[in-house]
């Protein structure tokens, strides 16, 4: 053994593990936040900024999401800064990425709040992140508010916690009844992804719902989310000749499902839950895609000013068009806005603001917290007609 | 505050978890499956505390000893394999056990198991029960996280100095000499198969002590928690920190984790910086950063004797 | 429905085998897992795509340039994670950890560039359906089929006649008489890198055709399927990656029809299949003897 170098080594990766300690704590208050748009050069910009913080799942698997939830909170902040911020006041929104995993979400949160000292936070990304952040923020008294969060009972973490994401319950019932009265279903086959959460959680809505309003269901296949080939869940569910088929899983699989469900020769209707609320649904699968069903908060194609001004720059600023993660970012950290208008700096004010939001009026239409702190809106229900979403005709 | 406490606290359960694979690795066998192991414990001590209502000191346990019960028939049965193909195969057995966890009800699916029992909001609701205020200046929800930390880093020490003295053992020199060339460890009379699975039951329940201390901390566990990046993270731990010393998965485990903390400065390079570094450590330093010679050097240098005679050099990485 | 479902499996499977087929020559000759492979295979899937969708090349042409691209990827990861560490007689441990790294930086490299999200990808294919009385097989799948078996047979090929193949089996069986023989064993490592990422980028371009579309996250799962394949057929043995890709496709599809409770389980099917091989016999199905090094 090198003795002489091997000890120098060993001296040198503990240094480094003490330095690397060091860093990060005395780091405090140096964190790279992205700056906020407009670069108010008034007076004003000596007030201390408003610190807002998000986490959204920027890594990994699932970062498409946070990837587009991003760029929505990016955009309301560069515009409320740009009109001057709030009561003079800039907002600073610094991102953390929780990789998907849990851990990871406790501790971006923990330093959010901590840390950055953050009034509020938004996000994060998944339904499961809540159930641990969330009570991390409850605990701490920070409000927090998921933009995308959509299974059962994420509000009754605590009445800090807030969601703007209306459930899949809030939405499906529209779908199915659309569905069913213009396609008049009576039997249909239920597909679902089995190892997701937005999936599961709207299948179990689905089957729900479906019951609800009479329609049997003759055959049933799941999938996973990752899978590219569906042959062998096509073939099955094309035997039990149904009237239509109802998808519960995200865009990806939606998409390319449709393509080879059709390829095999389906010819009837495709509903589906909020994984089809994609303008990529309709990109990936083309022609497959056309007359498809799903609910949404989010309607990029309504003839509406501050939507179509959201449209505009969202896709100017990423070259994408904005889906519904993007819609109900930007609503989300508008709404944090509004609350930060009363609240100041005092967390608790800014949780009673929030939960005092009883109209307004956002690019996914209007909205209102009830009781439990859960959106209150009518979904739109669209049907893709030419490669575009448009609202379903009876 | 709170947030220091929480990554140092992650830290220990960590370099738990770099211990659980050093246990097993040092048999020379290479497994992937400690993750398959902490969802196991994590389940277990969330589903016994949540639906049976046990408090969290029995429900970790139970979930460590779960796992080892589960491990005596996984190891028997993988015995016969070796390097590689031990690893996929425990890698197989870690992927299965997500895929079950996200299909059934009783494990939440893919929505996970949440509203789990947490350690420090039970401190919390007991020191204000008994404590006027805390101490140290601190907020009652400081002082119980700070608990939470000397509790997991109370564990971390017992299962680093069990493993230092099960070293020093019997159990320790024959691990070692199993390592070393299994063929003339059996024939000179070891029971290989005994302390092949005893290994890596010892490492099961180590893993699964973590998975459900990790349950208590979070609130809630999804599959996705446990599966092949945890399983790989788990062994850089060691690999970098070292895979012939207990000291080593455990230096590991706190600079990589605290490095990728640290990282969050790097915000979108994050994960390019932290392959990059992982790529430069290995490079720089294949054996890992902390050897047995090492400390053989060290001792000469304070000037005291050998701690033991080396049993055969072939103990090195 | 069964010879349908055989069909789709096959299909799916041939993919499978050509992942699989680059790990195991890897790995027989230098003994160990390339854990990069699967980005490898997706940086072989966005090349294609690149190709195809941004500067409107074939399905041929954009299939050869996604073969070379990951060859080129080969040689890099070649001279950076790996070369370097054989120099020192390290364990095995080191590379593994090391091209995990690798792997790591380059899926979010590709993420930075393009996002995580799927691209659509459509190549210029019919869209007619081949009926042989029961079956139907789409052009896709015919493709994507065809061209996986005319790889591996040319692989076969070039592995049994050739002078370049012959080195690899003179390497893969022991290097250090390979060498006293005359073979330049480390260009001929190189050599199999870079031949094993062009077959790992070939098989991403197969996917995205298939599939219709490639992503930056399409590596991971792919990757741990090729691992279960290797081992299922033995390491370090090309046919045995190609039937056990073969059989795990197959497998998976019949999971799916037949066991309707059972979907969900598709993914975990590979490894129970695998384990239940490995415990009656630990070399895997055609593998040579229970690998001996113990290297770990």
């Amino acid at each position: 053994m090198r003795k002489g170098k091997g000890t120098r080594i060993a001296a040198f990766g503990v240094a480094l593990a003490m330095t690397v300690g060091l860093l990060a704590g005395c780091g405090g208050g140096k964190e790279a936040s992205p700056q906020s748009g407009g670069t108010g050069g008034t007076p004003a910009a000596e007030a201390k900024p408003l610190k807002v913080g998000a986490v959204f799942i920027l890594s990994g698997n699932n970062a498409g999401y946070g990837l587009a939830q991003r760029p929505g909170v990016e955009l309301a902040v560069e515009e409320i800064n740009k009109a001057g911020g709030i009561n003079g006041r800039m907002i600073e929104v610094t991102f953390e990425d929780s990789q998907g995993k849990t851990e990871e979400a406790v501790n971006a949160v923990r330093k959010l709040i901590d840390k950055d000292e953050v009034l509020a936070i938004i996000g994060p990304t998944l339904s499961g992140e809540m159930s641990s952040a969330g009570k991390v923020a409850q605990e701490a008294g920070v409000p927090i508010l998921g933009v995308s969060t959509t299974a059962k009972g994420i509000t009754d973490i605590g009445n800090f916690v807030f969601r703007n994401s209306l459930p899949e319950a809030g939405v499906l019932p529209y779908t199915v009844k659309a569905a069913r009265e213009k396609y008049n279903l009576k039997k249909v086959a239920v597909l679902h992804a089995a190892n997701d959460q937005f999936s599961v959680s709207g299948y179990n809505t689905f089957m729900e719902e479906l019951k609800k309003q009479g329609i049997e269901v003759v055959v049933e296949a799941s999938f996973n989310t990752g899978d590219r080939e569906f042959g062998a869940q096509i073939t099955k569910v094309l035997a039990a000749n149904p009237d239509g088929l109802v998808v519960s899983s995200l865009y990806q699989e939606a998409a390319l499902f449709m393509v080879q469900a059709r390829q095999a020769g389906y010819k009837g209707p495709i509903i589906g839950g909020n994984g089809f609320n994609s303008p990529k649904l309709a990109e990936v699968a083309k022609e497959a895609a056309e007359g498809s069903i799903v609910g949404s908060p989010w309607f990029g194609g309504r003839d509406d000013a501050k939507v179509k001004a959201f449209v505009k720059a969202y896709t100017e600023k990423t070259g994408k068009a904005p889906d519904q993660f993007a819609a109900q970012a930007y609503d989300g950290m508008m709404l944090i806005a509004e609350a930060l208008k009363q609240g100041g700096d005092n967390r608790d004010k800014i949780r009673d603001a929030l939960a005092g939001i009883k109209n307004y009026v956002g690019v996914t239409g209007q909205f209102a917290f009830d009781e439990n702190r859960n959106p209150v809106m009518t979904p739109f229900v669209l049907e893709i007609q030419g490669g575009q979403y448009v609202e379903l005709k009876k | 505050m709170s947030y220091y406490l929480q990554v140092a606290t992650f830290i220990c359960i960590s370099g738990i978890l770099g211990l659980s694979v050093y246990l097993v690795l040092s048999t020379g066998q290479l497994t992937l499956g400690n993750a398959g192991f902490m969802l196991l414990g994590g389940y277990t001590a969330g589903l016994l505390a949540i639906r049976l209502g046990w408090p969290i000191w029995l429900t970790v346990p139970a979930g460590g000893l779960l796992a080892a019960v589960v491990a005596v028939p996984l190891g028997a049965a993988t015995l016969r394999l070796r390097g590689v193909y031990l690893a996929i195969a425990t890698l197989g057995f870690t992927q299965s056990l997500v895929v079950i966890a996200n299909n059934l009800t009783i494990t939440g699916g893919a929505l996970g198991l949440k509203d789990i029992p947490n350690l420090a909001a039970r401190l919390q609701r007991f020191l204000r029960g008994v404590l006027a205020e805390a101490p140290l200046g601190l907020t009652m929800a400081q002082f119980a996280n700070l608990l939470v930390l000397l509790i997991s880093a109370a564990l971390l020490g017992l299962a680093y100095w069990l493993i230092v003295r099960q070293g020093k053992s019997r159990v320790g020199r024959a691990f070692t000499a199993i390592r070393t060339d299994e063929v003339a460890a059996s024939a000179m009379g070891i029971n290989t198969t005994y302390y092949k699975v005893l290994a890596f039951a010892q490492g099961a329940f180590l893993a699964g002590v973590a998975g459900g201390m990790m349950a208590h901390l979070t609130y809630f566990i999804g599959p996705n928690d446990f599966g092949f990046s945890r399983a790989v993270e788990m062994l850089v731990f060691v690999v970098v920190g070292g895979t012939a010393v207990p000291a080593g998965p455990v230096l590991g485990a706190a600079l990589l984790r605290a490095l990728s903390e640290y990282l969050r400065e790097a915000k979108d390079l994050r994960l390019i910086v932290y392959g990059g570094l992982m790529m430069l450590m290995v490079l720089v330093r294949p054996q890992g950063l902390l050897t047995p010679g090492m400390f053989a050097g060290w001792r000469r240098r304070l000037g005291l004797g050998p701690r033991r005679p080396a049993p055969g050099k072939g103990a090195g990485a | 429905m069964f010879l349908q479902q055989l069909l789709n499996g096959l299909t799916q499977g041939g993919t499978y085998a050509l992942i699989a087929i680059g790990y195991t020559l890897i790995f027989g000759v230098l003994e160990i897992i390339n854990m990069a492979h699967g980005e490898v295979f997706m940086i072989g899937a966005m090349v294609g795509y690149a190709l195809v969708m941004l500067l409107g090349w074939g399905l041929v042409p954009a299939l050869l340039g996604g073969m070379i691209g990951a060859a080129l990827l080969g040689a890099v990861l070649e001279f950076t994670a790996l070369r370097a560490l054989r120099r020192k007689g390290v364990s095995n441990l080191a590379p593994l950890i090391s091209t995990i790294g690798l792997g790591m930086v380059l899926q979010n490299l590709m993420i930075r560039f393009a996002g995580a999200e799927p691209l659509p990808f459509r190549v210029p294919l019919s869209s007619g359906v081949l009926k042989l009385g029961p079956l139907q097989a789409t052009a896709t799948q015919l493709v994507v089929l065809g061209v996986s078996l005319v790889l591996m047979i040319l692989l076969q090929w070039t592995l049994s006649r050739t002078g370049l193949g012959r080195a690899v089996r003179a390497v893969s069986e022991n290097a250090e008489t390979a060498a006293l023989l005359g073979v330049n064993v480390s260009g001929i490592v190189l050599a199999t890198v870079m031949l094993a990422s062009a077959l790992g980028g070939a098989a991403g371009v197969l996917v995205g055709v298939s599939f219709v579309s490639v992503s930056a996250v399409m590596g991971l799962g792919y990757g741990l399927k090729g691992l279960a394949v290797i081992i299922l057929g033995g390491l370090g043995n090309v046919s045995g990656a190609v039937a056990g890709g073969l059989l795990i496709g197959v497998l998976e599809a019949m999971t799916v029809a037949y066991g309707e409770a059972f979907s969900g389980y598709k993914d975990a099917v590979a490894f129970i299949f695998l384990f239940l091989i490995l415990v009656v016999r630990p070399q895997g199905l055609f593998g040579q003897n229970a690998a001996v090094t113990r290297r770990s």
